[in-house]
């Protein structure tokens, strides 16, 4: 309470050292372990009282040189202070679900959490790496289309029929079973095929979709949704259909999907901008 | 067919692959070859190219093999390769190994081991294929799920998931840690994965 609202002698605290360091924090939880590692205390030991009031220093001189704060700081800020008023606190008063919990116990579980992964992505970061300390020998795309079967741009009169016979696998009929509603989505299927043609190396044979998973069964709005959702990968280019030549040039074969490499990156980049995917939120106004 | 007809077939394969070639993928092609026989093939090849002192090495990753160059001659590769150079920040770093020890994981809980917002390091890690969106965890909210790629275990040099390191145990963590404790499990570590790889992987 005293520290936050006493201006920081941002000199006597820490010096210009401080401001460099201050960017290489990766969020509160950093910035913690990195305060009771610089106080050589052990984080299950957690010094609350002295831990916060230079956690608070640390957010003041943020502000000092102009930095946003972002709210995760100031969130556990707040934690930090309700930790310490709690534990001034004579225990076991009013407490009726944590009794005689450490009100640290949490925190100081999140702490050692983060320093496990911290750790062990530092052991990552210094593995050799591909793109980086060694390259893999590189084969243009256009390469790797399979003897034999060249492309044909199926017609969708061909695809129809596929679609049809994969339709009458599936299990009709009154009364079979009780209708519930089923939450399938185009978007999703399209997330699914390009998940499981990448899952077999880039390309797929076109009863496979209606095969990858067991466990869901076939039903009428999952293979409908599938079907017009690879016809949306091919609008878009992020698929090719392909089916194999006879050698007087007769369509034969199986019907195969096969990415396209532009297409695939195309996609690629529409998951990553959707927010629907990510919930990436803006909160930068925070 | 001849050993040494064999063992040209499988450069030949793995070189013209550019991905990852499983051993299986191998033996399939290779007339009169058993899978079992694949590493003694690579290994062989792999010898030949160090005692001709070539800048190339196979090595064994996301389930097969794959030709690199070697390390030594990295920093003209990356030169040549400038517009690709694999820069992962901390924030990567972190997250990823956060998504590769707990996949499938949600978005919230990355955020909640990290103690920041993870959306667009998880977009970025997606973009550049480290991760993928492996579905929905069936809760309310539906929320999606990630986990870790092919690519992933190729660009670390790993051959599954089980090569990655070992994560410490938060009881080890317990007792107060020793300078000198902190620095050997990462040289331990490194070490190991590469005995797993055909070829060494020190980096000089």
């Amino acid at each position: 309470m005293l520290e936050s609202g006493t201006p920081l002698a941002v000199g006597s605290v820490a010096g210009p050292t401080c401001a460099i360091k201050l960017s290489l924090f990766e969020g509160p939880l950093d910035l913690l372990l990195h305060l009771i590692r610089e106080n050589e205390m052990d984080v299950t030991e957690l010094p609350v009282a002295q831990i916060a009031g230079q956690y608070i220093e640390y957010l003041n001189l943020m502000e000092e040189l102009q930095l946003d704060v972002a709210a995760e700081y100031l969130v556990m800020a707040a934690t930090l202070a309700w930790i310490k008023s709690r534990m001034l606190l004579p225990p076991s008063e009013n407490d009726d679900d944590e009794e005689g919990l450490d009100p640290r116990a949490e925190l100081i579980a999140r702490l050692l959490e983060y320093e496990r992964f911290k750790e062990v992505s530092e052991q990552l970061g210094e593995y050799t790496r591909e793109g980086r300390d060694v390259f893999k020998a590189r084969v243009p795309e256009s390469a790797s289309t399979p003897e034999g079967e060249r492309e044909l741009e199926v017609s969708l009169m061909t695809l129809l029929d596929a679609f049809r016979r994969v339709l009458a696998r599936v299990p009709t009929g009154p009364g079979l079973h009780e209708v519930e509603g089923e939450l399938v989505t185009v978007y999703e299927r399209m997330l699914a095929i390009m998940d499981a043609i990448g899952a077999e190396g880039g390309s797929l044979e076109f009863e496979q979709l209606f095969a990858s998973d067991p466990e869901a069964r076939l039903s009428r709005p999952l293979v409908v949704a599938t079907f017009l959702a690879l016809l949306e990968l091919v609008r878009v280019a992020a698929l090719r259909v392909y089916q194999g030549l006879r050698e007087d040039g007769a369509p034969e074969g199986p019907i195969r999907l096969r990415r396209t490499e532009e297409g695939a990156e195309e996609w690629r980049r529409r998951i990553a901008d959707d927010p629907r995917v990510h919930g990436v939120k803006s909160q930068e106004g925070v | 067919m001849e050993r040494s007809q064999q063992k040209q077939i499988v450069e030949a394969l793995i070189v013209a692959a550019g991905e990852p070639v499983s051993a299986a993928r191998l033996a399939e092609i290779v007339p009169a070859l058993d899978a079992s026989d694949v590493a003694g093939l690579v290994a062989e090849i792999t010898r030949d190219y160090e005692d001709q002192g070539r800048a190339l090495e196979i090595w064994e990753v996301a389930g097969g093999y794959q030709l690199r160059t070697h390390a030594s001659v990295a920093p003209y590769l990356r030169l040549l390769h400038r517009e690709r150079a694999l820069r992962l920040s901390r924030a990567a770093l972190e997250t990823i190994a956060i998504v590769a020890y707990r996949q499938p994981i949600t978005r919230a809980e990355v955020e909640h081991v990290r103690g920041v917002e993870a959306g667009p390091v998880l977009k970025s890690l997606v973009d550049r294929k480290l991760v993928r969106i492996a579905g929905h965890r069936e809760v309310p909210g539906r929320p999606l799920v990630y986990a870790t790629t092919k690519r992933f275990l190729e660009v670390f040099g790993l051959g599954k998931l089980d090569d990655l390191p070992t994560l410490r145990e938060v009881e080890e963590l317990l007792p107060p840690p020793d300078a000198a404790a902190q620095v050997t499990p990462l040289e331990l570590e490194s070490a190991e994965v590469g005995e797993s790889a055909p070829s060494p992987s020190e980096l000089h």
